[in-house]
């Protein structure tokens, strides 16, 4: 797979029907630039009733009466919920629910649903959650993982005494035998705020309760509309046949909606309670609130590396600070270790992992999901010492490549890799060898080079439901008119999935791209799909959907061949016509074959599928499930900055960024989501993070929460590279979350050429810089004053 | 709230009706480019049962040129003020002042007039009724204990307007109108150290244009910290005025914002005028700046860190108006 020399299979693009490889913009994109697409805050519901959630403002506190008498008393009030209303915990992974859209018994943090209302008007239902009474016995509140560590810490959860929702610990190889065998052992100690995702669209659902029928529609911004389907049934002790989740144009995800949130159901409830519709409009911070973001670490590494920067065997003890609830946290703290794994061959790693409840919003999955601050720590290491060791970057990463296919010591499997060929671009693109270690000072600015590596999964290939269904379902709807339609289940959440399906089906067709629609995430329509999460929906749905219009090619060349008198085999398929083999004036039009595949069976309903085999499924160790997957994509890029001496200030010039993505369905869909991977890192590495002061958010804004502006956001210069993943799509893997983890390290590594200093917190803001450098000329004055005593 | 409460919108013809509308009402407040208002109404910092918009005064909203300089409309906005030619070329800070606040969309709509009369701001002032009522609030609003300095009887909210400090460095005066008539006032005069009531404008007074003097003898300039080149607000920001005497300083000027209620001009300059702008003089600057720096925990960036930066922006700004002027 790996071979230089090998050469990489080219897809046919013709300009007529737009298949896979093709530059397209996106199917959905026109609705979004005109502004006529319409987000859930959008949809027209004339006589939907207002919903309000009163939050909690303790971080940590028994909840001993939740009195809304007076609330309910008000006129134009037409509902008013608190946790009574559901006592079934929800929670995206089965094993680890404990958390009630409204509070029942206990609050966890400031933030903490407690009650809602639905009235006729925001203004009532502001004034009834203002007579909401609440009487609580306040308990000591943990804002830090350490803290809420401590012996004699009280509880957040029963049955979770030390405040450790779920400790990790595994060893693959022999690492006390690796250290021993290293020529350097180092270790270091790394950190990184907590982040969010800092999506565009608010949150905001709209529930429309049939009364007559006892039926629910709930229309929301969610990744994952089978997920809030199951939550909601649960929840509310319904028949999931009684309910519809539908999700119409939503406005970014990075991960905060990949699981069931509490405003889903508590809309929902509402509706119920008032028996009639309620949108459910969340300010931007409580949508901060709702948090799911990338929960603050602390990360103790040791690597051991041969002189030639082989290495030998790597420790890791990460310890994150999970917020209140379980979320998806149990799986950030597997995927932490286990993809240590993956990127580069090392012969032994051992891993200790901590997920700590604390009184803070709940973290989830984010963009690059338990991975990123695990490559941020091994990444600046790996610099460190191959320094140490007078090597270059490039060659140590060299030092370590896998050969594909291959099996990691933790039971996954890599089918493709084309890091060598990332590696190779990102050096020669950037000048590296002409220019790191050279890069001049001018005035008090600072300049520097550095680089990483990194890599991210598929698609997780064990779901999280082992329900034995597949992974992934596509419909395809021939009908009368000679026009394909695409169900799918797979949530468009602006990555482009819903153009990708649409590119996957005309490629297989060869039909024209104008003759198919794509109809998606509507349960009373489309087949059901686990959702847009761990970058699962190019693989997965992307592989149904070549499936699925393989087998309705197959009917229609049949029906070709019925029409044109000749056995199947003789069929030549062009796409919009067929003709008889070796003789293309004998033809018939696709109208003419659909009308004849049509003939004695009506509308055609084809469906294709998609299964993980088993073996890809993870290693047989406990939790071994996570980080499996059927192909990884790698990214090596490097980054270029200016740092002003004087203030800290750090300034990326440049980016240089390759993807082995497999095969490039899109290109400029690869490079957009390529670069918005970059960018979010650059966020975190930069100018994000949370704060809290005795748990109250103090930046729930996006003028307090810096993501970077258009100003901070450097030229990012993609390249592909395409390794042909042999169970791709046309050979794709994931493309749009592992070139997120690479950028910290390779911002700390330019930094630290331009300033001398290694930063090993996140981010790396102008105090922190401004600060490392004066520690550092205090540090070389007193060296200095040493020098010259007598 | 997502929806504005409930207000009444009156909208003069001049400013003289303005201010007899505000008079006559007493929970009015007057709204020009709403960048602040409209957000600080929305997180319930203020509940104006009227609105007094200022959009459709003609006299507020141009710039009229006369030998000794400009008057400037209050109600020019911002990406006006910044590429006026004749702001660009003879009041080069007020250009980079006003071209350094918020962003492109903002400035489209934000004013001269409410850059000047910005709200103080403050991290623990700044936030949703559901946040202030979770910390029984602050002394600036609805609370008795100011939040960044607990046992202070006054309030440190920070005056974070971009183009205060420009106008001090260029001798501006600004045209305010209430009940008894017009009056003008030095534009620092229009400021109190006191993070609630940071205007020394009376209740009826609305100020109505910005008197900005030619001096072609003087260059200038504005820079702000910031995390980010755009949105935010300074951290710290610092404008310099310069006067070369042939080999020597004629006189520098240097006045700050975002890091005191309110934008100052910095004392203790005078000794340099008549010297080289040496290493010796930079030393003066850097230390007059951080004489008179207030900077407390009012942002989330650390008070300590935008001290130390101030003196820096102020020295290397009074080094560049040195080597071009």
């Amino acid at each position: 797979m790996n071979a230089p020399d090998r050469e990489l299979q080219r897809m046919r693009v013709p300009d007529e029907h737009r298949g896979v490889g093709a530059r397209l913009p996106f199917v959905d994109g026109v609705e979004k630039v005109t502004g006529t697409a319409r987000y859930t805050a959008d949809l027209p519901a004339a006589n939907a009733l207002v919903g309000m959630i009163l939050r909690s403002p303790y971080a940590h506190a028994e909840l001993l009466e939740v009195d809304v008498t007076e609330a309910l008393s008000l006129p134009g009030v037409r509902a008013v919920v608190t946790g009574d209303e559901c006592d079934m915990p929800y929670g995206v992974i089965p094993i680890a629910q404990n958390e009630f859209p409204l509070a029942r018994g206990k609050v966890r943090y400031i933030g903490d649903p407690i009650a809602a209302v639905a009235a006729v008007d925001e203004a009532t239902a502001k004034l009834a959650i203002s007579r909401i009474r609440l009487k609580v016995r306040e308990l000591p509140a943990y804002f830090k993982a350490a803290d809420a560590r401590q012996p004699g810490a009280v509880a957040l959860h029963d049955k979770k005494p030390d405040n450790i929702e779920r400790e990790v610990h595994n060893e693959f190889g022999d690492t006390a035998a690796g250290f021993a065998a290293a020529d350097l052992v180092r270790e270091e100690t790394y950190e990184s705020a907590e982040v969010h995702h800092a999506m565009m669209e608010p949150n905001a659902a709209l529930a429309a309760w049939d009364a007559e029928r006892g039926h629910l529609t709930l229309w929301s911004v969610t990744q994952v509309p089978y997920y809030v389907h199951l939550t909601l049934a649960r929840c509310l002790k319904m028949e999931a046949a009684h309910i519809r989740v539908v999700k119409p144009f939503s406005g970014g995800g990075f991960g905060h909606r990949t699981e069931c949130l509490n405003f889903e159901v508590i809309c929902a409830l509402l509706a119920r309670a008032a028996r009639g519709t309620v949108r459910l409009l969340q300010t931007r911070e409580e949508s901060f609130l709702a948090h799911r973001g990338r929960p603050e670490s602390h990360m103790r590494l040791k690597i051991g590396m041969k002189c030639d920067g082989r290495l030998t065997a790597c420790q890791l003890e990460m310890i994150q600070r999970g917020g209140a609830y379980g979320g998806y946290g149990l799986v950030t703290i597997l995927y932490a270790g286990a993809l240590l794994n993956g990127l580069y061959d090392i012969p032994a790693i051992k891993y200790d992992g901590y997920r700590v409840y604390t009184n803070t919003p709940a973290c989830g999955a984010m963009r690059g999901h338990g991975t990123v601050n695990t490559r941020f720590a091994f990444e600046s290491l790996l610099d460190t010492m191959a320094a140490e060791l007078g090597l270059d970057p490039f060659a140590v990463r060299r030092r370590n490549l896998l050969t594909a296919p291959t099996d990691t010591i933790n039971g996954l499997k890599i089918m493709s890799y084309g890091l060598p060929e990332c590696l190779d671009w990102v050096e020669q693109a950037s000048g590296w060898k002409q220019r790191k270690g050279k890069m001049r000072k001018v005035g008090d600015v600072g300049k520097g080079l550095g680089m990483s590596c990194s890599h991210f999964v598929s698609g997780s290939a064990k779901p999280v439901h082992w329900s034995g269904e597949p992974h992934a379902v596509i419909i395809l709807k021939l009908d009368f008119d000679a026009s394909v339609t695409i169900l799918t289940g797979a949530a468009d959440i602006g990555q482009g999935s819903s153009t990708i399906i649409t590119q996957i089906v005309a490629e297989v067709l060869g039909i024209d791209f104008h003759r198919i629609r794509i109809v998606a995430n509507d349960s009373a329509i489309t087949p059901k799909d686990n959702g847009s999460y761990s970058s699962r929906v190019s693989y997965m749905v992307g592989n149904a959907a070549a499936e699925a219009a393989e087998n309705l090619k197959r009917l229609l060349v049949g029906a070709a061949a019925r029409k044109l008198g000749v056995p199947e085999t003789e069929v030549d398929w062009f796409g919009e016509a067929a003709a008889v083999l070796g003789d293309p004036d004998k033809q018939v039009s696709f109208a003419q074959i659909a009308e004849e595949a049509l003939v004695g069976t009506g509308t055609l309903a084809v469906k294709g599928t998609f299964t993980c085999p088993p073996e890809f499924q993870g290693g047989k160790q406990r939790g071994g499930a996570v980080g499996s997957t059927m192909g990884f994509s790698y990214t090596a890029q490097a980054v270029e900055v200016s740092v002003d001496l004087e203030l800290g200030k750090v300034t990326v010039d440049k980016v240089w960024t390759a993807i082995d993505c497999g095969f490039a369905l899109n290109p400029m869909s690869v490079e957009g989501q390529v670069q918005g991977a970059v960018w979010m890192g650059l966020g975190q590495a930069m100018s994000e993070e949370t704060v809290y002061e005795n748990g109250r958010h103090l930046c729930p804004n996006m003028l307090d929460y810096r993501v970077p502006t258009i100003v901070e956001s450097p030229d990012i210069e993609v390249h592909i590279v395409e390794s042909i993943d042999p169970n791709g799509p046309f050979g794709a893997k994931e493309a749009s979350e592992g070139s997120l983890s690479g950028f910290m390290s390779a911002l700390a590594a330019a930094v630290e050429e331009a300033t001398g200093q290694r930063l090993r917190m996140l981010p790396i803001t102008p105090v922190r810089v401004f600060a490392a450098l004066q520690e550092a000329a205090a540090a070389a004055a007193m060296a200095n004053a040493e020098e010259n005593r007598p | 709230m997502n929806a504005l409460p409930d207000f009444r919108l009156f909208r003069p013809a001049s400013a003289g009706e303005a201010v007899r509308l505000n008079t006559a009402h007493a929970s009015s407040r007057f709204i020009a480019g709403g960048t602040d208002l409209l957000p600080n109404i929305r997180r319930g910092l203020f509940n104006p049962a009227v609105l007094i918009d200022l959009g459709g005064i003609p006299e507020m909203a141009t710039i009229t040129e006369s030998a000794d300089g400009l008057r400037i409309g209050a109600g020019v906005t911002l990406a006006k003020l910044a590429v006026d030619p004749r702001v660009v070329a003879r009041l080069p800070a007020l250009a980079q002042a006003a071209l350094a606040v918020a962003g492109p969309t903002h400035r489209q709509s934000a004013t001269l007039g409410g850059n000047l009369c910005l709200d103080t701001r403050c991290r623990y002032y700044n936030q949703s009724e559901f946040w202030r009522d979770s910390i029984h609030h602050c002394l600036k609003l609805d609370g008795d204990t100011c939040r960044v300095a607990v046992k202070s009887k006054r309030c440190y909210a920070a005056f974070s307007g971009d183009v205060a400090p420009a106008l001090i460095v260029l001798g501006a005066e600004v045209e305010v109108l209430g009940e008894k008539g017009a009056r003008r006032l030095a534009i620092a005069d229009l400021y109190a150290d006191d993070g609630m009531a940071w205007l020394t404008l009376k209740p009826d007074e609305l100020l109505v244009a910005v008197h900005v003097p030619f001096d072609d003898a003087w260059t200038s300039a504005y820079e702000k910290m910031r995390i980010r080149g755009s949105i935010d607000f300074p951290l710290a920001g610092v404008s310099v005025a310069l006067r070369r005497d042939g080999a020597n300083i004629g006189g520098l000027r240097i006045a700050c914002t975002g890091v005191a209620s309110r934008p100052f001009a910095v004392d203790g300059l005078d000794v340099i005028a008549g010297k080289l702008f040496d290493a010796a003089a930079q030393t003066i600057v850097a230390e007059c700046v951080d004489l008179a720096n207030r900077s407390m925990k009012t942002t989330l960036v650390d008070a300590l860190f935008r001290r130390n930066v101030t003196p820096v922006l102020a020295r290397r700004l009074a080094q560049r108006l040195w080597n071009g002027a």
